[in-house]
């Protein structure tokens, strides 16, 4: 039995919580504590513990995506720093002299070596894996986030890739729902896996398509 | 009880001979007081002269005074038709009223020493003519041009709409895609009773087809021949019947509107600032009462314009809402296509339990989303209720327990909570003012976990259930971490087993 967390024991009704075979049996009354889910009423249930709920469940391994991912991302920031680097240090130089130019360019660096951290630790947090009914994506910096998508609400799925991400054959696929908040796109990977990838999703949908 | 006047045990007058033994269940009879009445059964005539045909004989009687034949029915599945003709005078006159705005009065005035006047000299008269009939004659001849461009046709399951005269361009939107379908009957179109036909679709730009207009009864035939396609049955099956569900008085409208706490502060202010600008003669309390008024009339009058005479019915072919006092509105959402529904308790209705109910339909996006998105304006809470356990069948919202959030989130209350059973998922959040999301596991788009920074140091995640764009979004927020990530897998697991569980058809008739 878990110990729970300072929060109130409530009792637990039909399944917020624990998580049976839907649809859902008789639940054990009386209270529970919130926290982990009670994994002594449902033994082949996955545990989620707090440091587990990032991880993709079920024996399953993040696929990650291509190294090639930050690099686009560093050079895309490199190419936008130096025109603004330069522009800013010529109209700072004009203003206030050399002092101001230099300054701006050192914010522009900094700017650049964050973005270049950053990129490392975008690289980090994405994740992808293919369930038996879904696509689970995670991803995100400073907003961690977990999207499931299930097979059968993909309206559609598309693969782009820009000037930049083509040169380094690498591409992003994106699918559809009808709900925009989604967001599901997982960027960065080598071009053939995408579109293998949209193939694999694009066949997991129709088989299992529900319209709207 | 023999003899030509007593045929039966009441005679041919209705009238039981007094010697005659009561007819037996009936009790005693009531000497002087005609028959007894039968407890049941429908009403018998108490007098019909034997001379008087009997109803069900001969021609139908016509009713008194003079009431117009309908015209036979319109199959729209047979040939192809066009809009009704009153849209080409109709067109052409809104032209003309803008035109003779814009352009047309000023020529009617004559510049003199005095200022622009009205002179009424045949010169002007004739600049008026001379500008106005050339006016005239392109308003007909494009509103003539558009007529002629729109023909639409219901083929098989489809619908297909023409447009353009030269450069013909057919839309084909099969019928098992339609979220809604609207009738609206703009101020405008009274005069020849006309109404606007709007078939909303999900999904991507220009997702709606509007017929703009077609008469009454067509409009009428049209829908019915759509929602009965779209649900799976033959085109001319007779419109579903309908049952009354509530009807929304003017009064309680009214009081509803004017009974929120910011509408209150408003009229408060509007006073306060009109009485202290008579008594001290301070003109600029004006900057205060104008904005007030203005905002009263956005948040009042507005909705009491748009919403007067609200009714909802349900029918089989889904929820059917009229309202509008200038602008009638005929909504019909068929079964299913209800994506999310929320109940919206302000802080003062909440006391007297009192709701409204929002919806996110999906054809309906932007402006129309606005529009349309009110299922209910108000109405007791227990009324909202049914009808959100009507349009997600089998669920009571209130039957769902909800879980706090977790004690650690920083929140004014507790009223935060998220609660799920096999078929609705429901969350709750906001104080004082209170409101209450669910989304059928069977609609669910995708679910979602986020952590934002400040979430990240207390050990917090929020569950979102997405639903197409719309005014409800259902989201568990403040959940602790571990359980969060439960919460997305049994939403997962339910919402997987829902769809499978035929949770859904997009026709509801089969």
């Amino acid at each position: 039995m878990p110990s729970g967390p300072a929060a109130p024991a409530v009792p637990v009704p039909d399944g917020l919580v624990q998580d049976g075979p839907a649809p859902a049996g008789p639940v054990p009354a009386g209270p529970v504590p919130a926290g982990p889910p009670v994994a002594h009423a449902y033994p082949q249930r996955p545990e989620y513990a707090a440091d587990q709920a990032f991880e993709p469940g079920s024996g399953l391994h993040w696929m990650r995506l291509s190294r090639r991912h930050p690099w686009e991302r560093r050079i895309m920031a490199a190419v936008w720093a130096v025109p603004v680097a330069a522009v800013g240090a010529f109209v700072f130089a004009q203003g206030g002299g050399a002092a101001g130019g230099l300054l701006w360019v050192a914010l522009v660096v900094l700017g650049t070596v964050l973005a270049w951290i950053v990129a490392e630790l975008a690289y980090r947090s994405y994740g992808y894996a293919e369930r038996a009914d879904d696509l689970i994506v995670t991803h995100g910096v400073f907003v961690r986030r977990l999207i499931v998508v299930p097979y059968g609400r993909m309206q559609f799925v598309d693969v782009t890739a820009g000037l930049l991400e083509r040169w380094m054959g690498v591409a992003t696929v994106r699918m559809h729902t009808a709900a925009a908040a989604t967001d599901a796109r997982i960027p960065g990977l080598p071009a053939a896996e995408a579109s293998l990838l949209r193939d694999r999703l694009a066949q997991k949908g129709e088989e299992r398509s529900m319209g709207l | 009880m023999s003899g030509p006047y007593a045929p039966g045990p009441y005679g041919p007058y209705g009238q039981r001979p007094p010697h005659a033994a009561p007819p037996p269940g009936y009790g005693p009879p009531q000497p002087g007081q005609g028959p007894p009445r039968p407890g049941y059964g429908p009403p018998r005539p108490t007098f019909m002269p034997p001379h008087y045909p009997p109803p069900q004989y001969g021609p139908p009687q016509q009713p008194y005074g003079y009431l117009p034949q309908p015209p036979p029915p319109v199959r729209f599945s047979e040939g192809t038709h066009r809009l009704h003709w009153a849209t080409i005078p109709l067109r052409a006159f809104v032209f003309m009223v803008i035109y003779f705005a814009l352009l047309g009065f000023p020529l009617l005035l004559t510049r003199t020493e005095n200022g622009a006047r009205f002179l009424d000299a045949p010169e002007v008269l004739l600049r008026f003519l001379v500008v106005t009939v050339p006016f005239m004659m392109v308003a007909t001849g494009a509103a003539l041009w558009g007529w002629f461009a729109v023909r639409f046709r219901v083929d098989g399951d489809d619908l297909v709409v023409e447009n353009g005269v030269l450069r013909k361009r057919a839309r084909r939107i099969p019928l098992s895609r339609v979220q809604a379908i609207d009738l609206v009957r703009p101020l405008m179109t009274r005069i020849f009773a006309l109404t606007e036909v709007r078939v909303e679709l999900a999904g991507g730009e220009q997702s709606e087809i509007v017929l703009r207009y077609l008469g009454r009864g067509a409009a009428q035939q049209l829908r019915a021949e759509l929602l009965a396609r779209a649900a799976g049955l033959p085109g001319h099956t007779p419109e579903a019947p309908e049952r009354p569900l509530w009807r929304l008085s003017f009064g309680a409208l009214l009081g509803s509107l004017v009974f929120r706490l910011p509408v209150l502060a408003t009229i408060v202010l509007f006073f306060v600032s009109l009485i202290y600008m008579l008594l001290f003669r301070e003109g600029g309390m004006l900057a205060v009462a104008v904005p007030a008024l203005l905002g009263l009339i956005r948040a009042v009058f507005a909705p009491m314009v748009m919403y007067a005479g609200f009714t909802v019915a349900m029918s089989p072919d889904g929820v059917r809402l009229r309202y509008g006092l200038l602008e009638t509105r005929m909504q019909t959402v068929p079964p299913g296509r209800v994506q999310a529904i929320g109940l919206v308790e302000p802080a003062l209705w909440r006391a007297i339990g009192w709701a409204r109910l929002e919806v996110t339909v999906a054809g309906y996006a932007g402006e129309r989303q606005a529009l349309s998105s009110v299922l209910l304006p108000v109405a007791p809470r227990h009324v909202c209720l049914y009808l959100m356990s009507q349009i997600f069948p089998g669920t009571n919202v209130d039957a769902v327990a909800l879980l706090p959030a977790s004690a650690k989130a920083i929140a004014l209350d507790r009223a935060d909570g998220a609660g799920t059973d096999d078929a609705i998922f429901v969350s709750r959040h906001g104080w004082p003012g209170r409101r209450t999301d669910v989304i059928a596991h069977a609609r669910a788009q995708s679910v979602r976990l986020t952590v934002n920074p400040l979430q990240r140091l207390l050990g917090l995640a929020t569950v979102h259930v997405d639903a197409p764009p719309g005014p409800v979004r259902v989201a568990a927020a403040d959940r602790d971490l571990g359980e969060a990530r439960a919460i997305v897998e049994s939403t997962a697991r339910r919402a997987r087993a829902a769809r499978r569980a035929g949770g859904e058809k997009a026709r509801w008739a089969r």
